[in-house]
């Protein structure tokens, strides 16, 4: 007889508990707003001020990274719903009769893995396709727009998903590492925000080479077409952060399994 | 069954459980008793896995928690029944359990009638009373139908009539030939619903054994009434008696017999009027028991053992 709990039950229960908390749905509202909305900002006031850019600025204007740039607003948004995900059962105290349900913890974090990645993978690409139809629509007739026929295009529109799928699952690994809500979103928000305007005070030539190592970086060469100046290409800046949140999530774990719930 | 073995457990600077053996065995209603701070949540939160022991182990049916197959069609456990997510809905709380061990969801509304909270399944669970968390938290313990039950302080927070009813229920478990193990800091409340008891103190095991026993061997006193007070109070003091208690009304004689007193009376020529053994109560056996070892006294002075 096979076993009554598996990486199938986890997944159902965990599934269960990640719609039926008002945080989620308040967080994926939030992510779609601030995509969508800092999206259709940007390009109402690209279009309206096309007149006035320098032709150097034309050269170089990337119609597709401009529609995207909500993605780098709503990582916020995403990092909260990863890590209440963990950290709200730390909080109520509810892991503890999770773990009597399901005892393996590494089963349990891979179960609630597998629902976070699924469900903001495809929150997340809903909504940088959503972004992206709305900001070339608002362009077209006045800015250059860009197809997704084009692979490079294409690429760029699914890796801003992608970057707020790992975003989400890098706070969650902070959230199983750290457990506390408020320290959680913090340490999250300091290495997104606070860690780069740091890495300004740096000498410039130190700031060339560390910037492409930081997280909101690589979701800005993830979400251009062009390859940006000082920063990885977008497969290497996919496979790297892959490799930071991976790394993270296996700490988390590894911390969890030893640690008293 | 249930079986600790020299568990300790050693928080920083605290020793919260310490060398600890016992067992807890089907088909009686076994009370964990001990004073606020003895150790008891630590002991049932090692026993499920949540905590790791620093000595020794506890197991569930001979195995570690976390080898059990099927954890929640074998052991069913409430340890806070605060402790869930406060904007989950009673039967979505329940849901998510009992699919992590793939029981059916019409269980799910079995338990919720049984235990009287099915009119607010739907209803977020912090807005529930502490009663009515306590019955989702057994509707939690009961989902897998298992054979071996924990519950961390159950009727707190229970009226009357919800005490009464957990006492039922848990008996007809008991009954039934499950494993219940209860805790509770309160003598009086095991003394009705337990058969069997392990008392506490300080992380340490005092004593174990049924009810009746402990009763039993509890020093009991005699009162005794006669013509003559203080000459048998006399007469009793040189034959190493301690008198308890005196009054107008007689006296309470404990480190003697019935019959040595009835004899003591006679040699001294006092007439005996009543001689009445009683037992202890089984809150002062639990009080006598665990005096040395209150971890956090009314007088605020840590007493040594
Ligand atoms: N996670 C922890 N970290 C540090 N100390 C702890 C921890 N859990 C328990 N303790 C300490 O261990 C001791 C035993 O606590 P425990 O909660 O097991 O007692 P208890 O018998 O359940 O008490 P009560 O009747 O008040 O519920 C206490 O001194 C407590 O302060
Ligand atoms: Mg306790």
């Amino acid at each position: 007889m096979s076993r009554d709990v598996s990486l199938g039950s986890v997944v159902r229960s965990e599934w269960i508990k990640f719609r039926s908390v008002r945080s989620t749905v308040v967080g994926v509202v939030v992510t779609l707003f601030l995509t969508l909305g800092l999206g259709a900002l940007v390009t109402v006031l690209t279009r309206l001020h096309w007149n006035v850019v320098t032709p150097l600025q034309r050269a170089t204007f990337d119609p597709v990274s401009t529609s995207l740039v909500g993605v780098l607003f709503a990582q916020f948004a995403v990092g909260v719903i990863g890590s209440l995900f963990v950290t709200s059962e730390f909080s109520t105290g509810s892991i503890r009769t999770t773990l009597s349900a399901v005892p393996k913890r590494y089963e349990l974090a891979l179960g609630k893995l597998i629902v976070l990645v699924a469900s903001m993978f495809v929150i997340g690409e809903v909504a940088s396709f959503a972004t992206f139809s709305i900001g070339q629509a608002i362009f077209s007739g006045v800015v250059p727009t860009a197809s997704l026929s084009n692979s490079s295009v294409l690429r760029a529109v699914v890796f801003a998903g992608l970057y707020l799928t790992l975003l989400s699952v890098l706070a969650f690994s902070l959230g199983l590492l750290l457990r506390q809500s408020a320290a959680c979103i913090s340490v999250y928000v300091s290495i997104l925000l606070i860690i780069p305007i740091i890495a300004l005070f740096l000498p410039t030539s130190w700031q060339d080479d560390m910037r492409r190592f930081l997280p909101s970086e690589m979701g800005h060469a993830m979400i251009s077409t062009a390859s940006v100046p000082n920063n990885f290409g977008a497969t290497t800046s996919l496979v790297v952060l892959v490799g930071y949140v991976a790394a993270l999530f296996a700490v988390g774990v590894v911390v969890f399994t030893r640690r008293d719930a | 069954m249930i079986t600790v073995e020299h568990l300790t457990k050693r928080f920083r600077d605290t020793i919260a459980v310490n060398d600890l053996d016992f067992e807890v065995h089907p088909g009686v209603v076994t009370g964990f008793l001990g004073p606020n701070g003895s150790g008891k949540s630590t002991t049932m939160r090692i026993i499920l896995g949540l905590d790791r022991p620093t000595k020794g182990q506890a197991t569930v049916k001979g195995k570690r928690y976390a080898e059990l197959r099927d954890p929640l069609h074998e052991v069913g456990a409430l340890l806070d029944a605060k402790a869930i997510h406060p904007g989950r809905s009673a039967r979505n709380h329940l849901r998510s359990l009992a699919a992590s061990n793939r029981i059916p969801f019409s269980r799910v509304d079995e338990v919720l009638e049984f235990v009287g909270i099915a009119s607010v399944a739907n209803k977020k669970v912090g807005n529930f009373s502490l009663g009515m968390s306590q019955r989702l938290g057994i509707a939690g313990a009961l989902l897998g139908d298992p054979e071996i039950l924990l519950f961390d302080e159950p009727v707190n927070g229970l009226d009357p009539e919800g005490i009464r009813w957990i006492r039922d229920f848990f008996r007809s478990l008991a009954n039934e030939g499950r494993t219940v193990f209860v805790s509770s800091h309160l003598m009086s409340e095991m003394a009705v619903s337990a058969d069997q008891i392990v008392v506490i103190g300080r992380g340490k095991l005092i004593t174990q054994g049924s009810i009746d026993e402990l009763t039993a061997s509890a020093k009991g006193s005699v009162f005794v009434r006669a013509n003559n007070h203080q000459q048998l109070l006399n007469a009793l003091r040189a034959k190493q008696g301690t008198v308890t208690e005196q009054n107008d009304d007689g006296l309470s004689v404990s480190d003697l017999s019935a019959e040595e007193i009835g004899q003591i009376a006679f040699d001294a020529g006092v007439v005996i009027y009543e001689l009445t053994p009683q037992r202890a109560s089984l809150e002062e056996v639990f009080m006598d028991l665990t005096s040395d070892s209150v971890e956090y006294g009314s007088t605020g002075v840590r007493r040594e053992s």
